[in-house]
């Protein structure tokens, strides 16, 4: 239907330790349409920040991709890409806003500064065109007072404004993709909103693909089209948004949304813990990675690792899915 | 000046609690301003607001870390504002905290027995011998095996078992207050679950009572019997949990219960539109009503006269000139 974005095939990414090889991302295929939301969604551990690198090539020394695996954007695979040609790309074509609005600034660098640099770099732009533009930017992003901000530096500015100016920095070419990696956990419920909406309309005026990354199913629920749930490493559901919520068929989604505390419940309501904790990535069990920790596990879970199966849209990783009889 | 809050029988009273910090001769942060609310025993009140509200400094102060600037708190009948030395620490058994950080609120080079029994030490309370048995008998009340824990340090456990660890510490002096400060928040949604749960079964066995502060309004609601709402060092609203939930009255409780994401795709979205802007400062907190500034329904009147709080039904308290009451 759409124009794809982003191909993402059999992504497989380790991390060398003392302990061995930890396998942090095992096998992740997804794509990833112009103006839509994908949400990852994920606890600790899950993969879902390493994915987000991974897509980007932002990955330190010590990791080793899979030899399968290919990423395609707008037709082009980035695995062949030099360090050159990756840098030309991140910007007009690929962006990505961090957790940490802390530290995703340059503390001795000037906001508008810190914006210019992308324009003059990517688009050629001349300094005072850079200037004028960094400071539309700030105005598009919802930064009160963009004239005298563009002049301040990050601490003068709160963890909600510098989220602005890291999304005013991620758009500034307006790429094709954008990646939000829990660009709202560190903020403030009324601020996360905030941001979320900016998002969100970002999207859809500038007609980009998102990957929202993110471990809060509220934060999924209003704000994408697709999710793709991961655990250990694997996208172990995936589906359009109500379908997910509404028609959940993996154990591990359906035991998540029961952990959550909700502010409809009434007080003092038993939460469904899971019990146990996500499994060890240097040494994972045999079988489906959620096994030991699912009640509806038999001996047949703990021998193969469940491939994604099921529609054309509403994939699972269980060979034993909830409310599936009729489907199978 | 004081708060018609249904004299109730208070196991904690705070009153006029406000806590100042110095940041040079003529300036200062308005950390907490004439806070007032009184806790039933085996009540727990959920103490919710956003960053630099100020619910961290009045549990705190509470707990008189430090000490608060101005106003009484009251356990049991006992002022612990005037305390000192001795006295303090010796009554400082029946009241405990958790904190936020798992990991960093355990010496990483102290032993998990140790960690355990350090509330006995100081206490001067038993022998090494009756510590090893109540340390253990503690791990094992909060699902840490104490046979493979005692002898550990706190980097071989994950963010989850320390926080049961944390627990176990605070408890052991069976203590009647518990003030959890952010005790879930750096935990992923499966394992806060088991840490809420084992945090309301244990209510129940030793009886606590409880300060339970929280930015995640969903867990405040879970754990609270009443909940009282911040901004700017300054109470907004109290009153049941279900009540304040369902009927907030106050503008900014409604703003900040309409910003929580709700797991559910189709949910309505009733949002109070803020005046754009950002949190005003502590150190110069705006005149009349602290949230004014970003108040849809704000009027001259809020500016110049600091709102009163006012009982507007049983056991419902808030501070604001134009409640939302329909």
């Amino acid at each position: 239907m759409g124009e794809t974005i982003l191909e993402v095939t059999n992504q497989r990414t380790a991390f060398a330790t003392g302990r061995g090889l930890l396998q942090a991302v095992d096998g992740v295929s997804f794509t990833l349409e112009r103006g839509k939301i994908l949400g990852v969604v994920g606890e600790s551990g899950s993969g879902k920040s390493v994915l987000s690198r991974s897509i980007m090539r932002l990955l330190p020394g010590t990791a080793v991709t899979g030899p399968g695996s290919r990423v395609v954007l707008n037709g082009q695979d980035l695995m062949q890409m030099s360090e050159g040609e990756l840098r030309r790309l991140r910007g007009p074509q690929m962006a990505i806003v961090f957790q940490d609005p802390m530290t995703a600034l340059n503390p001795v660098l000037t906001i508008g500064k810190q914006i210019s640099e992308v324009l003059t770099f990517h688009l050629k732009m001349g300094k005072r065109d850079a200037r004028r533009k960094a400071v539309e930017l700030l105005r598009a992003v919802g930064l009160p007072q963009p004239d005298v901000r563009v002049d301040q530096y990050p601490h003068q500015l709160s963890g909600g404004m510098r989220q602005r100016v890291a999304i005013a920095i991620a758009i500034a070419c307006e790429p094709d993709l954008l990646i939000a990696d829990e660009p709202t956990t560190a903020l403030d419920v009324t601020v996360q909103a905030e941001i979320l909406d900016l998002l969100q309309r970002m999207v859809r005026e500038r007609n980009m693909a998102m990957v929202l990354i993110t471990h809060d199913m509220g934060v999924v629920a209003g704000r994408c089209d697709e999710v793709a749930v991961m655990y250990a490493g694997r996208i172990v559901e995936k589906a359009p948004v109500t379908e997910l919520f509404r028609n959940t068929a993996m154990p591990y989604t359906a035991a998540l949304f029961a952990s959550i505390p909700r502010v409809t419940d009434p007080p003092h309501r038993k939460l469904d813990a899971i019990e146990g904790r996500p499994p060890d990535l240097i040494n994972p069990p045999p079988g489906c990675p959620f096994a030991p920790r699912c009640r509806f596990a038999e001996e047949a879970c703990r021998r193969t690792v469940p491939e994604l199966e099921g529609t054309a849209t509403h994939q699972w990783a269980c060979i034993k899915p909830l409310n599936r009889e009729v489907a199978a | 000046m004081n708060a018609p809050t249904g004299k109730i029988d208070a196991f904690l009273s705070i009153e006029n609690l406000t806590v100042e910090y110095p940041l040079s001769r003529k300036a200062k942060v308005h950390a907490v301003t004439d806070f007032t609310a009184h806790v039933r025993r085996g009540e727990t009140l959920g103490l919710v607001g956003e960053s630099g509200c100020g619910k961290s400094s009045a549990a705190r102060a509470v707990m008189q870390l430090p000490r608060p600037t101005r106003g009484s708190v009251r356990l049991d009948g006992k002022e612990l504002t005037g305390l000192k030395g001795r006295e303090l620490q010796a009554a400082r058994r029946r009241f405990q905290m958790i904190f936020q950080d798992p990991i960093a609120s355990l010496n990483p080079r102290q032993t998990i027995r140790d960690i355990v029994a350090a509330p006995l030490e100081i206490a001067g309370i038993g022998t090494r011998a009756e510590h090893a048995a109540r340390v253990a008998e503690m791990l094992d009340l909060v699902g840490i095996n104490p046979d493979q824990a005692m002898e550990r340090r706190p980097h071989e456990f994950s963010g989850g078992q320390c926080q049961r660890i944390s627990i176990a510490r605070a408890l052991i002096l069976k203590p009647e207050l518990l003030v959890c400060d952010e005790a879930v928040s750096a935990l992923d949604v499966s394992v806060q679950a088991q840490v809420l749960n084992l945090l309301e079964r244990l209510k129940g066995e030793f009886g606590l009572t409880m300060l339970f502060i929280s930015h995640d309004l969903a867990v405040v609601k879970h754990v609270s019997d009443r909940v009282a709402v911040m901004y700017l060092g300054k109470l907004c609203e109290l009153a049941p949990a279900e009540t304040i939930y369902r009927h907030p009255v106050h503008p900014y409780t409604r703003t900040l219960l309409a910003a929580v994401p709700e797991p559910d795709p189709e949910a309505l979205r009733d949002r109070v539109e803020l005046i754009p802007g950002e949190l005003p400062s502590p150190v110069n907190p705006p005149s009349g009503c602290p949230f004014r500034t970003r108040c849809p329904y704000a009027t001259e009147r809020c500016a110049a006269e600091v709102p009163e709080i006012r009982e507007i039904a049983p056991g419902h308290t808030i501070a604001c000139h134009h409640p939302l009451l329909n």
